[in-house]
């Protein structure tokens, strides 16, 4: 029985005070100090922290329990085995995974075993979607992942992983590159040309480019960005968004790990082109295994002087970045959200108007971008924007990143043009016979195949690069409850449409699956859906009817037909 | 003066979220802070300051939008989302209550899509609201149930939950929580944190779970609460609402053994009309008294008789830690604290419990009133103080708790037995089937007659200090107050700024009167001597006060502050009609200073009734030893642990 003294913690939360700063922003990392420590944050803690924080302990328990890796309530096993229920590793055979799983340990899901050893938990999304069923234990992932596996993994926990037979790191698949993977550089080129310039002149560089937003708005980055710029405040920030929870994204796993200097060049471009002298890297933290391989990326940097004070030798330009990790909502994704997190507080989107390019981390204006569009930027800046220009359409300028998975031969990272059809995108990964594409995760929308010939580009399919394939025997309903589970889930919670919205689709679903749900309830479940669009706080909660709402669509009479006699079941 | 406009920003480095806005508005660009944006709302074109909210510009001419989470008080949330409008050009609907107008924009806020949305949003909040309205305490003025009827809501488009599932929190003596009315629009919350700095609740969870929770879910009787009732007054539905004790009350009257007397507070008076659907700002104090009696109670008694009472002691005390300080050189704790709040006195227990030997050691009027009534009255009566039940019509829901503090025991039984909120004293007089505002006027009963004019403004914030500077000054200087302002109107003290500060030199000093003889033998110490008196209001004011104390800041040169927990003072007070914002106080208060001005007696040392009670019963005077053993209490040290 481990027992927490009051002092003790006290005196190490003033520790952890001295690392990360005495303001709010402080909170997360304190926490996920604690919980590392203690295997959860007890009560005792919480207060604690808040005393330290200058906050009520019930806003210091609000935040914990916003987020899905910190527990409160029970002390968490040595291993926290968490098993993605996304809709891919669902289709891959997640079930049988979790069923085994259960079996081996003797407990459900949400339980902890009696020796405290292991936990079991859910969770949504490790960005492993090409190989999955996937697994976290800790922060060592696992693909492909049967449950003959399961097996030989527990009994590796009990070895504590010595001498073990799982590689450390798990791969990505790159299957097709195009001129932003190809391209050639030298060490921080991108940068020194910028520095080279002129602030304006590096945004007006970003301008001629056409560059927009990876992470699927697609706004303008050159815009973004000169609207910072132009701000008179003199504390800025640039926060890199490397919270990729979109189901069926994995590119930036990739970018992080392969282009990271690329990645950081960009950012240091984007805060010199704004005036900025601080940068955050935030990191979901189900892609905690980067965080040390990051934070020494940033530590040769600063050694080189890429960081720091007077950077490249540029008088005056100082910059610096931290990683801030997460700690498991999807919704952070959301470029508000991600900051309301930075700050130390529950990841709930903010009311825009007004834009984090004037009222951002701590109301300072702040740029967030996709891992994507620093590297979109840093290669312009090396390369010039005629260079960039050259693929895509005329509203979508560029290639792009696409992580591709679900029922193809070839599921993996492809570098696609804009303007590339979903056909010509199925038959480069062995997906011709598919039914149904869903473009964009979770909240983007399902194109049955009747629409194939849709292109992907901003004017079109705009998404962050989720591209998951049904093949001609999935049940697309059971499609629609997966991501309709998802969302209630994910949901932040503050705003009625989105938080009550997607539990009454939910259980709309459970009425099909029934065959109890008659045309014009579904009707209004669609005119309900359309309401959460228009209504909804924030981009997320705007598109989670969207894979609803099309799926009812385009497969009306596969759902209407079906609702009698389909049984509740797994999608595979 | 500067230092107190700046303490919310020196002192304050943890600012709620609202003021976090106001602090990015202020680096901004002046002249366009300052500039007026065009803008079109249903085709009526206007002009607003740059940063309007597009609800607040709709208001300046007359629209409704309705709202749910927006309030006056609070700083915006935007997340019910059910004062959606369309903006042309905008792909989407924008909340109102959170859209600043910065560019010229034109806005429709009755489309077809606006409307469909709006019933969609109700709908789903009606489909999670469990229970039914007949059996709600907040039925008929609930704003959930009147948007359901505006709307033409007449069946559950998506079902509706029978179950509960929180059930009710009634453990604490004040507030009862009841989760499964709770529609999430977080006011209770911001109420909590950004006005009283407290911090009982908060969003636990995230999705589907997300609920309004205390810390670690403890009950209401374990939390860190002040018992303010802050989130009650701000709660739109029947969700939170304070504990009611009128069964009891009226068992008591239904007793024929039981002697059952009420003292009524000033605010409730002035605010309790607004229950009787009459507009903000109509006292019915005679009227009230009337009511009261057809209800069946055996007596009605003016609490400003007690306010009147605790001047006097609190003020002796004063000159006591004065004198201790100035002519002694003793160590003393100044500046002293009033203690009539009962929430602020929970506040300091808590929050900064090695402050307590500031408070002043003077019961609240209520529980001076009350041990009165169980010792000189029964005397006087020759009524078995176990035989009386004594009532206080309070605007307080902290009174509530106040009352069942086991010090408070005077003649060796309660000395107050119920406390009613103005909320549930309106219930009582609608059951015996009055319409108060056309009830005939009377009087309150001897011995304790009508008060003074001081007792009244007791109900506003600024009313203690504004009182006691009146009683001070005239015993030290035996000068007339009118001479210094005028019509008695003690201006720096009044209003509702967050914190108000003010000084006050006494140039002349005049005779020891008799009642202050055992005290003092002359006031020539306190010639020259410029008293520094501060008052504040709502708790997240009194935090500040007292950290600048704590540094070494303005206020700790002070000689005397008000603190009451509830923001306007007692007239806003967690027991008093809903709503409550602003306007709804100024109304209020202008109703208060009214009934001073219209008072034949202004000050509380001139009470004919608390002079006699000094002659006949409280041998010693002033802080002598009845008056110890009866109108003075200690303070209990508590923490802001929970765990």
């Amino acid at each position: 029985m481990q027992v927490i003294y009051r002092q003790k913690i006290v005196e190490e939360i003033e520790e952890l005070k001295n690392i990360y700063g005495d303001d709010r922003s402080s909170l997360l990392p304190i926490l996920h100090a604690m919980q590392d420590k203690y295997q959860y944050i007890p009560d005792r803690i919480l207060q604690s922290v808040a005393h330290a924080l200058e906050i009520h302990p019930a806003e210091v328990e609000a935040v914990a329990s916003f987020y899905s890796f910190f527990e409160t309530r029970e002390k968490l096993g040595k291993y926290v085995i968490r098993l993605c229920q996304t809709v891919t590793c669902d289709m891959k055979g997640k079930h049988k995974v979790a069923r085994q799983l259960q079996n081996e340990l003797g407990i459900k899901f949400g339980e902890t075993t009696k020796d405290g050893m292991f936990s079991l938990r859910y969770t949504n999304c490790l960005g492993l979607c090409d190989q999955g069923p996937a697994m976290l234990v800790n922060d060592r992932l696992f693909a492909h992942v049967t449950p003959e596996k399961t097996q030989r993994i527990i009994e590796e926990c009990h070895r504590d992983f010595i001498r073990s037979e799982f590689p450390r790191v798990v791969p990505s698949i790159l299957r097709k590159t195009g001129s932003l993977l190809n391209a050639e550089t030298t060490g921080a080129e991108g940068l020194k040309n910028a520095l080279g310039k002129k602030p304006a002149e590096v945004i007006e560089e970003i301008r001629k480019s056409n560059l927009k937003g990876r992470g699927g708005a697609g706004f303008p980055t050159a815009f973004k960005w000169q609207l910072a710029a132009e701000d008179s405040s003199e504390t800025k920030y640039v926060v890199c968004n490397a919270d990729e929870g979109e189901p069926g994204t994995f590119k930036d796993r990739f970018l992080l790990y392969d282009r990271t200097d690329l990645i950081l060049d960009g950012m240091t471009i984007g805060a010199y082109a704004i005036g900025a002298s601080q940068g955050f890297i935030y990191l979901r933290i189900e892609y905690r295994y980067m965080q040390k391989y990051l934070e020494a990326a940033l530590e040769k940097r600063r050694q080189q002087g890429l960081l720091g004070e007077n950077i490249a030798g540029r008088k005056g330009f100082n910059f610096d970045i931290q990683i801030r990790m997460g700690a498991g909502a999807y919704v952070c994704g959301e470029e508000t959200a991600l900051i309301e997190s930075l700050e130390g507080e529950r990841g709930e989107p903010r009311n825009r108007p007004p834009f984090p390019v004037d009222t951002g981390f701590f109301g300072r204006p702040t740029i967030v971008n996709n891992v994507e569009t620093f590297l979109g930027a840093a290669l312009i800046l090396t390369k010039g924007a005629q260079w960039f220009a050259e693929h895509g359409t005329d509203k979508s300028k560029g290639t792009k990143l696409y992580s591709i998975s679900g029922d193809c031969e070839k599921p993996g990272i492809y570098e696609f043009a804009f303007g590339t059809s979903i056909n010509e995108l199925l038959i480069e990964v062995g997906g011709e016979n598919a039914k149904a594409v869903q473009i964009g995760g979770a909240s983007g929308l399902c194109i049955s195949s009747v629409e194939f010939d849709r292109k992907l580009s901003f004017e079109d399919l705009s998404s962050g690069g989720s591209v998951i394939i049904f093949g001609p025997d999935r049940d697309m309903l059971q499609v629609a409850k997966n991501f309709s589970n998802f969302f209630i889930e994910e949901s932040c919670g503050q705003c009625t449409p989105c938080r009550i919205g997607n539990i009454k689709i939910r259980e709309g679903i459970s009425l099909l699956e029934k065959g109890k749900c008659s045309s014009s309830y579904l009707k209004e479940l669609v005119k309900l859906s359309d309401t959460m669009r228009l209504t909804s706080k924030c981009g997320l909660g705007q598109s989670s009817g969207n894979a609803f709402t099309t799926i009812m669509e385009g497969f009306r009479e596969e759902i209407l037909g079906k609702a009698l006699n389909s049984t509740e079941g797994d999608i595979s | 003066m500067n230092e107190i406009n700046n303490l919310k920003k020196d002192l304050h480095s943890r600012a709620p979220k609202s003021e976090k806005m106001q602090d990015v508005l202020a680096y901004k660009d002046e002249a366009l802070l300052k500039s007026k944006i065009k803008v079109t709302i249903d085709s009526i074109e206007f002009e607003v300051p740059y940063g309007t909210t597009i609800l607040a510009a709709a208001r300046m001419i007359g629209i409704k939008i309705p709202t749910l989470c927006y309030h006056d008080d609070l700083c915006i949330s935007g997340v019910c989302r059910i004062c959606v409008v369309e903006v042309d050009g905008q792909r989407i609907l924008h909340a109102s209550c959170s859209y600043p107008i910065t560019s010229p924009i034109v806005v429709r806020t009755h489309t077809k899509k606006i409307r469909q949305a709006r019933r969609h949003i109700l709908d789903l909040m009606l489909s999670e609201h469990a229970g039914e309205c007949y059996s709600c305490c907040r039925n008929g003025h609930c704003e959930l149930q009147i948007l359901a009827q505006e709307y033409g809501i007449d069946f559950y488009r998506f079902g509706h939950e029978p179950k509960t599932v929180f059930g009710r929190d009634d453990s604490g003596y004040s507030i009862v929580r009841d989760m499964d009315k709770c529609i999430l629009c977080r006011r209770c919350i911001r109420a909590c944190i950004d006005l009283q700095e407290v911090g009982v609740y908060h969003v636990l969870n995230r999705g589907k779970e997300t609920f309004i929770g205390t810390f670690m879910n403890q009950p209401m009787s374990d939390v860190v609460c002040i018992n303010c009732g802050q989130c009650i007054n701000h709660c739109p539905t029947g969700a939170l609402h304070s504990k009611d004790f009128s069964e009891d009350v009226w068992a008591a009257i239904d007793d024929p053994f039981k002697h059952v007397v009420i003292q009524t507070a000033p605010a409730p008076r002035a605010a309790i009309g607004e229950c009787f659907g009459l507009k903000p700002g109509q006292p019915l104090t005679f009227e009230l008294n009337t009511a009261i009696k057809h209800c069946g109670f055996d007596k009605v008694f003016d609490t400003n008789f007690a306010a009147d009472l605790t001047i006097i002691e609190e003020g002796t005390e004063l000159i006591q830690r004065l004198y201790a300080a100035l002519v002694k050189k003793e160590p003393v704790y100044l500046p002293q604290f009033t203690s009539c709040s009962p929430g602020w006195i929970k506040y300091i227990e808590h929050f900064n419990p090695e402050m307590l030997n500031h408070v002043s050691s003077a019961k609240s009027p209520q529980q001076m009133f009350g041990a009165v009534i169980k010792t000189y009255y029964a005397k006087l009566h020759n009524i078995d103080p176990f035989d009386i039940v004594t009532v206080a019509l309070m605007p307080c829901t902290a009174k509530k708790y106040e009352c069942n503090r086991p010090e408070f025991i005077s003649s060796g039984y309660k000395d107050v037995d119920y406390v009613l909120t103005t909320r549930e004293m309106a219930q009582m007089i609608k059951e015996v089937g009055v319409n108060l505002p056309e009830m005939p006027k009377s009087d309150f009963d001897d011995p304790f007659g009508t008060a003074t004019g001081s007792g009244v403004i007791f109900g506003a914030t600024g009313g203690v200090m504004e009182s006691a500077i009146r009683t001070v000054y005239e015993l030290v200087t035996g000068e007339k107050i009118e001479n210094l302002f005028d019509h008695m109107q003690i201006k720096p003290v009044r209003g509702f700024e967050g914190i108000k500060y003010a000084e006050l030199t006494i140039e002349n000093v005049g005779k020891v009167p008799d009642i202050l003889k055992h005290i003092v033998s002359d006031w020539d110490w306190l010639k020259g001597v410029t008293l520094k008196v501060a008052v504040s209001h709502g708790t997240a004011n009194a935090k500040r006060v007292l950290e600048n104390i704590q540094s070494g800041g303005k206020l700790s040169e002070c000689h005397f502050i008000e603190f009451m927990a509830c923001p306007g003072g007692c007239l806003g007070g967690g027991g008093q009609p809903i709503p409550t914002n602003k306007k709804i106080l100024e109304a209020r208060t202008k109703a208060i200073y009214a009934e001073d001005e219209n008072s034949e007696v202004r000050k509380s040392y001139e009470n004919p009734a608390v002079v006699k009670l000094y002659k006949e019963f409280l041998e010693g005077g002033p802080c002598g030893h009845i008056s110890h053993s009866l109108l003075h209490t200690s303070y209990t040290p508590r923490t802001k642990m929970m765990v």
